[in-house]
């Protein structure tokens, strides 16, 4: 009786240890991209402009388009989405909705075509959810091969879940500021 | 033993603790009030309390430095100046020296009141041509208008004043030196306006912290704008009209394809006017005349409301609102018709303030339903969305009194920032309009029509209620529904001022959708749709319809009252 106790507590023991070392094993297993990077927005957010600061402070080669074409896409290595939409940046850009979505959509398939892996960024919080943002995250975050997202706009893990779903190595930071670790680490 | 301890307690320890007791009583001012804390739910009604004087502003540290000013023994004007260079400081995103204003001033031993318009001027260069098809300037250097604030300031103190500018800037030298942690207000604002600030300050600028939106709580310092202040402390006014300063600001907008030359600088003078007066029942109102356009809309408002019974329908049901609604879009449509700078165009300012005016408007308004088109002038208006300015109320024990509304026009202005000033530059340029054939065209030297209405009500002779608020086109509208809301509904003042919201518009004739603050009850809402509204439901405190501040004068109380937004950071200090 006792040995059989012993084996059970074995058995949930090496079954505990088995699925912590999974788990470590896939939040440490992401992938490195490559440079130069391509960074453009997904719905036009002004949070572009902090991935490219973040660039700049992980001193990655880089370069930034609001509204980058595959044209843009000629010798680039990862493509970097920031994701989440503005009224008043899709006004200023000409674009409405439908337009921006069909942008990033060509940019998508050029990045799918050429092997470019795509690396997403939500970095506005909550103040960047909404129905017209999580348009843009549902449509172009399951194109990632990663994700960094703010945490206050992951409350509801729309995010986290989508990554999940998909096998999408994703890491989660406080603040805009704190993205800079993982981006940076990110690269080769 | 016993006896040695009986002893220390009769010859030390009693006269020590009547010593105490005596300087604690009488380092107390026996009618000093208690000054009960605002609650920390910040949109529970809450009226600040003073007996001698009080400041208002749209920030703690700013009503402070007032504050301070009043209890050093400055007056109301020297106050009120001390508090708009706090706000430069802790509030830059809505005011400052790289802006204008206007101030209306009660001065108590002359029974008298002033206006002092220091509102930006357009650039002697400036063409109409300066917009591009969808409504924005062709460069950003192009919607940089003269500042004014420094000048009015100045001219403020010297007038009317008792203290120094360098005595009043003091505070805000040093907070802008310490750095003061940044409200959750600011990091929003901060947010909403990064990609302006990244692109026309640069990520280096102090208004973003190492390139990034500030956070609520992270320090914002200011040396850069410390030592401006120095300079002008040191040099004067003049240091920035025609000195160093002057040549940094030409410099800068000229680098983003503005026309501010140093003769513009130069030439900038404050104007003194005489107030706008309008009666509403047993008040009277003094506030702006143009090219403010608030102080005339909110006369035109009182005069139509004082024909129906507000009183009867309640504050915002259904009849008032619909009723208010349908003012509101008369007078947008006269907006646009008649107003621009007085000194260049005509405006028919008796007639649209007189009671038989509004009571032919008020003939043409049904009670169930809206109109299919409003009077109308031939000029498009603009659409404005942008929460801006701020709003200063100061009393002191003379009973003076400064009603300030300021701004640098959109938040963060322009976001150009001169070269080591550490001050923004405005974007008043975008109030003129875009419309060629319009009054209010950007031509030389011109001021554009301001919504800013800064007030002080009288009741009988006696000074009632300071008001005044930011917001846009929503001010003159916000700030009759706070009119009313103490007049004829009763309430407290910060009561009047947390009180929900409500805003419309016309634009071309034709009425456009009513903006709500959701707390508006979904009854009233539903109402109002049957009868022709479209409607449009904002968060429940909302910024869109300003960040008011008053002060409630209780004379046969002896006491005085502060009402600080809450939509915004607003604070009251009173003694």
């Amino acid at each position: 009786m006792m040995i059989k106790n012993i084996f059970k507590i074995l058995f949930l023991l090496a079954f505990f240890i088995f699925t912590v070392s999974a788990r470590e094993k896939k939040e440490t297993a992401l992938p490195v991209f490559e440079q130069p990077l391509l960074i453009t927005s997904a719905g036009q957010s002004a949070d572009v402009y902090l991935a490219s600061i973040l660039a700049k402070k992980a001193g990655l080669n880089s370069s930034l388009s609001k509204i980058a074409a595959p044209k843009d896409m000629k010798n680039i290595k990862t493509l970097v989405l920031v994701l989440g939409a503005s009224l008043k940046g899709l006004g200023s850009a000409g674009l409405d909705k439908a337009k921006e979505k069909e942008r990033v959509n060509l940019l998508v398939a050029k990045a799918q075509k050429k092997n470019i892996p795509i690396l997403c960024l939500h970095l506005g919080g909550e103040a960047r959810r909404g129905k017209l943002s999580d348009e843009f995250i549902t449509s172009f975050l399951p194109f990632a091969k990663m994700a960094i997202v703010v945490k206050s706009g992951n409350k509801d893990r729309l995010l986290s879940r989508i990554c999940e779903e998909r096998n999408i190595p994703w890491k989660e930071v406080e603040k805009a500021t704190d993205a800079l670790k993982p981006f940076k680490e990110a690269f080769k | 033993m016993r006896k040695k301890k009986i002893k220390f307690f009769k010859n030390k320890f009693l006269p020590l603790l009547t010593a105490i007791l005596l300087i604690t009583a009488f380092s107390c001012p026996l009618r000093e009030l208690k000054i009960p804390k605002p609650p920390a739910d910040r949109h529970k009604p809450f009226d600040f309390i003073g007996r001698k004087g009080m400041v208002v502003a749209a920030h703690p540290l700013a009503a402070e430095a007032g504050l301070e000013m009043l209890r050093k023994g400055g007056n109301a004007i020297d106050a009120a100046v001390a508090t708009a260079f706090a706000l430069n400081v802790c509030e830059p995103f809505a005011s400052g020296i790289g802006g204008g204003g206007f101030m209306v001033v009660y001065i108590a031993s002359e029974r008298k009141v002033i206006v002092l318009n220091f509102r930006e001027k357009a650039p002697s260069q400036v063409s109409p041509e300066i917009f591009d098809e969808e409504g924005k300037t062709k460069t950003q250097g192009l919607a940089v208008a003269v500042p004014g604030a420094l000048a009015g300031w100045t001219h403020a103190l010297n007038t009317y004043g008792t203290k120094k500018l360098s005595e009043v800037m003091q505070r805000a030298l040093s907070l802008a030196e310490e750095g003061f942690p940044v409200s959750k207000t600011f990091s929003l604002i901060n947010k909403d306006e990064y990609e302006k600030l990244i692109l026309n300050a640069g990520e280096l600028t102090c208004y973003l912290n190492k390139g990034f939106p500030y956070e609520p709580g992270e320090r914002l310092r200011n040396p850069d704008l410390a030592q401006t202040f120095k300079t002008i402390a040191l040099k004067g006014v003049d240091e920035f009209y025609t000195g160093k300063i002057a040549r940094k600001i030409v410099q800068a907008v000229k680098d983003k394809g503005g026309v501010i030359t140093l003769q513009d600088l130069a030439l900038y003078e404050p104007v003194e006017q005489e107030p706008l007066k309008g009666i509403y029942k047993d008040y009277t109102l003094y506030t702006l005349p143009p090219p403010s356009s608030g102080g005339l809309h909110i006369i035109q408002l009182l005069n139509m409301l004082e024909n129906w019974p507000v009183k009867k329908w309640g504050q915002n049901s259904s009849p008032y609102i619909h009723h208010f609604c349908e003012a509101l879009r008369f007078v947008f449509a006269d907006r646009a018709r008649y107003l621009g700078d007085p000194d260049y165009i005509s405006i028919p300012v008796d007639e649209l303030i007189s009671k038989n005016y509004a009571t032919r408007i008020v003939s043409l308004i049904k009670p169930d339903h809206t109109l299919d088109s409003y009077p109308y002038g031939k000029f498009k208006e603009k659409k404005n969305t942008k929460g801006n300015t701020t709003h200063v109320c100061v009393i002191d024990k003379e009973g003076n009194i400064v009603s300030l509304t300021q701004s640098i026009n959109y938040f963060f202005g322009s976001g150009i920032v001169p070269k080591n000033t550490g001050f923004l530059l405005n974007n008043l340029m975008y109030d003129f309009s875009s419309d060629p054939s319009s009054p209010n065209v950007p031509l030389p030297h011109r001021q554009p029509v301001s919504s800013m209405g800064p007030l002080i009500l009288f009741k009988k002779e006696h000074p009632f209620l300071v008001l005044g608020s930011p917001g846009g086109t929503r001010i003159f509208s916000s700030l009759t529904q706070i009119i009313i809301n103490i007049t004829d509904f009763d309430m407290s003042l910060d009561e009047a001022i947390e009180a929900p919201r409500f805003f419309t518009y016309s634009s071309m004739g034709k009425a456009k959708r009513i903006s709500f603050e959701s707390r508006i009850p979904e009854i009233i809402i539903e109402s109002l749709k049957k009868i022709g509204h479209d409607i449009n439901v904002r968060k429940a405190f909302d910024k869109y319809f300003g960040g008011a501040q008053g002060i409630l004068i209780l004379k046969e109380k002896n006491i005085i009252l502060g009402g600080a937004d809450s939509r915004r950071d607003g604070y009251g200090a009173g003694y």
